[in-house]
Parts: structure tokens; C-alpha cells; sequence
């Protein structure tokens, strides 16, 4: 299928009946979603999980969408309701662990042999302790500070995403920022990081 | 050293690259000046910096799960259909009706395009105005009754001239019988036909 072709054709041809249209459209957007998700909850099977859940609620409302906003917006606007829902089923869970951090990194990063072991583990540590802080922060936060550093939107991006103002964008992104300042000030203080 | 009036909101949005060109210019020479709001975008740069290592370090590159789509596919065949309303299965009803009416359109105007001439041809045309009609059928009926009149005017006159040829009439019978037809032919050519032979028959007296 021609690359060419914009998202807003795609679903257009979708709607007329083309299954090849949805499957071009997936093959575009899996990886973005999936990396935005597997960030956000920081556990590659929750997160292939919720990567399915979200083409599954955009394949069966796709139907009914209407091109307000960009294809990829709506997208994300669905993966942020998922991975901001996810957040509150785990908060209400008495004890959070990253239990699944190692196994990402053994799926996701290659091993260099030829490095010093004991470098690695203290970077892997110094890691571990940032994303923590990161965690730390509300859905909310996290979920606009993910969008706004590593998916590439402007802050009127982000807000039309999660349909908020962009003031109300701006003041989590501020509280995230200030929040992590907070989080992060003893670490560099204890020369952890 | 002149007060600062920056708010840290301003400072982040200036660290988001989020000011506006100008304002950007214009903080950045207030930063010349400014060792508070200085301290502050160091320290907001240093937390972006050190969060955006521990991400890269997280996640160097997206490896994404083998068969999504096929995993997909499978869940939707699995699912149960949406359990939907009333109001939207009738909204949906009426859609696709409205959409089977757009797309034979141009089949029912063809019909009815056809129809329309079939019954023009069998039927005469069915797009005449009935005043016309009316007026066409009273107009009609006028010139016969006319024609009439003309014919019974030129048979009494043909009697009048047969009956004094075969001299089956007195003059003053004939001058009677040709001021009646006179009469009879008010208003058209046989009025003056009627005046010159009642003129002859009193020359002839």
C-alpha cells in the first residue's frame, strides 16, 4: 500500500470496507503506542496488553469517528485513558514493585560483554532509581510529561490528546517537573546519580 | 541588581521551548542579568537530562510484540458484539437506509424519468396547462356555432331566391322573407347580399 497515503484516507478506505487500510494504519502507529505505553507502565506484557486494547477499541469505533482532530491524537487519546486507568488500578494495589524492569532490560537492551560488570550495575541502579521518581509522579503527570518529552508534542498537542486546556497542560507539566526537582535533589545531593 | 518579576511557570515554558520568539530573545538577555532565574533553568535542564538518560537507558529501541495484528484478529473474532441501544440501532438503521437511498439515486431518477415518458407518449402530454384546454375546447365550440349560423343563413336565403324563381311567392312575401334572413344576417356578409336583392325586388315592383 502507498505510504503516501494519509491516515485520514486510510480510515476513509476503512470505513468503505478495507481491512488492508486498518492493518497499514496499525503497522504505522504499533510501535509509537507501544513504546509510549511500555513507558508508561514500565512492564512489556501489560504493556503489548494495552497496545491490543487500544486497536481494539479504535477498530471497533473507527466506524464511527470523525476526522476532528489527527488520526494519531485520537490514537494516543485512547492509550492515554488506558495507561492513565492502568495507573489508578495499581495505585488502589497495596504494594507497587517493578518487578518486570529486569526482564525489560534483558529483552530490550543488548549486553555489552566487553564493559566493566560493576559500571553497568551501578548505571542500571542510577536508572532504576530515576524512573522510580519518575513513577512517583500522579497519572496525570506522567502521562503529559511522557507526551510532551518523548512522544513529541507541543503542549496544544498534548492538551487536545487528553482534552484538556492548555493552561491545565501546563500547570501538570509544571507540577511534574517540580515534583521530579524534589524527588531528584537528594539522590544528586547523596552523589547517587 | 533589578527585582525579578519571572514566574517559574515562564522559566519551564522557556526550558519546554515553548516561548514565543520574542519572548524567548527577551529572557534570554534577561538571563544575562539574572542569577536566580539562571539557578532555575540549570536545574530544570538538569532533571530533564538526568530523566532523559534513565529513559534512553530504559528503552534504546522499541522492539514491539511479535503478531500484534494476528493477536488482534483474534480478540475481535472472540469478542462478543457491542451491546448497543435502541436510539443507536435505530440512528444505525437510518443511516444505512439513507445511505441505500443515496447510492440508488440515480436509479430512481431513471425511472421516474421513464415512467414520466411513457405516460407523455400514451397519454398525451401530461404537462398542459388546463386553462388552455378550456380555453381551446370554448373557442372551438364558439366557431362551430358560428358555422352553423352562416349555413342556416345561406339555406333561407337559397329558399327565399328558389321560392321567388318559381314564382311561389308574391313580391311582398319575397320582401318579407329577405328583411327576416336581413335580419338573421346582422354583422356578416350575407346582411349586404339580403340589402341588394331587396333592393333589386323594389326596382322591380
Amino acid at each position: 500500500m502507498d505510504k503516501m497515503i494519509d491516515d485520514e484516507m486510510l480510515v476513509a478506505q476503512f470505513k468503505s470496507g478495507s481491512q488492508r487500510a486498518f492493518d497499514e494504519l496499525m503497522k504505522r502507529y504499533q510501535r509509537k503506542i507501544f513504546g509510549y505505553l511500555l513507558r508508561s507502565v514500565r512492564n512489556y506484557e501489560d504493556a503489548e496488553e494495552l497496545t491490543l486494547e487500544v486497536f481494539f477499541k479504535a477498530y471497533r469505533a473507527l466506524g464511527s469517528w470523525e476526522p476532528k482532530a489527527k488520526f494519531s491524537t485520537w490514537l494516543y487519546t485512547i492509550a492515554s485513558n488506558l495507561s492513565i486507568d492502568y495507573h489508578r488500578a495499581k495505585a488502589r494495589q497495596p504494594v507497587y514493585i517493578l518487578e518486570d524492569e529486569e526482564a525489560i532490560e534483558t529483552k530490550l537492551v543488548a549486553t555489552d560483554i566487553s564493559s566493566n560488570p560493576e559500571k553497568q550495575l551501578e548505571d542500571k541502579e542510577r536508572g532504576r532509581l530515576i524512573r522510580e521518581a519518575v513513577d512517583e509522579l500522579s497519572a496525570k503527570q506522567k502521562t503529559v510529561f511522557m507526551l510532551a518529552r518523548y512522544e513529541g508534542m507541543q503542549i496544544k498537542e498534548v492538551a487536545e490528546t487528553l482534552g484538556m486546556a492548555e493552561g491545565t497542560v501546563k500547570i501538570h507539566l509544571h507540577r511534574a517537573i517540580k515534583k521530579l526537582q524534589t524527588l531528584l535533589r537528594p539522590l544528586w545531593e547523596n552523589n547517587e546519580i | 541588581m533589578p527585582k525579578c518579576n519571572i514566574s517559574e511557570a515562564h522559566v519551564i515554558d522557556y526550558v519546554y521551548g515553548e516561548l514565543e520568539q520574542t519572548q524567548t530573545s527577551d529572557f534570554e538577555n534577561h538571563l544575562t542579568t539574572c542569577n536566580k532565574c539562571t539557578r532555575m533553568v540549570a536545574g530544570y535542564n538538569r532533571v530533564l537530562r538526568t530523566v532523559d538518560e534513565a529513559e534512553n537507558e530504559f528503552m534504546p529501541h522499541v522492539i514491539v510484540p511479535r503478531n500484534l495484528e494476528t493477536k488482534l484478529y483474534k480478540r475481535l473474532a472472540d469478542a462478543q458484539p457491542e451491546k448497543t441501544s435502541l436510539l443507536t440501532r435505530l440512528s444505525n438503521y437510518f443511516a444505512k437506509l439513507h445511505l441505500v437511498m443515496h447510492e440508488q439515486k440515480i436509479a430512481s431518477v431513471c425511472i421516474f424519468s421513464l415512467a414520466v415518458i411513457v405516460v407523455a407518449f400514451f397519454v398525451g402530454n401530461p404537462f398542459r396547462p388546463t386553462a388552455d384546454l378550456t380555453l381551446n375546447r370554448t373557442n372551438s365550440a364558439n366557431a362551430r356555432i358560428e358555422q352553423y349560423r352562416h349555413q342556416d343563413i345561406q339555406r333561407n336565403f337559397e329558399d327565399v331566391l328558389r321560392k321567388k324563381h318559381l314564382r311561389n311567392t308574391d313580391s311582398w312575401d319575397t320582401v318579407s322573407h329577405l328583411n327576416r334572413v336581413k335580419d338573421q344576417a346582422q354583422g356578416t356578409d350575407w346582411a349586404n347580399i339580403a340589402n341588394n336583392q331587396l333592393k333589386r325586388v323594389h326596382s322591380e315592383f
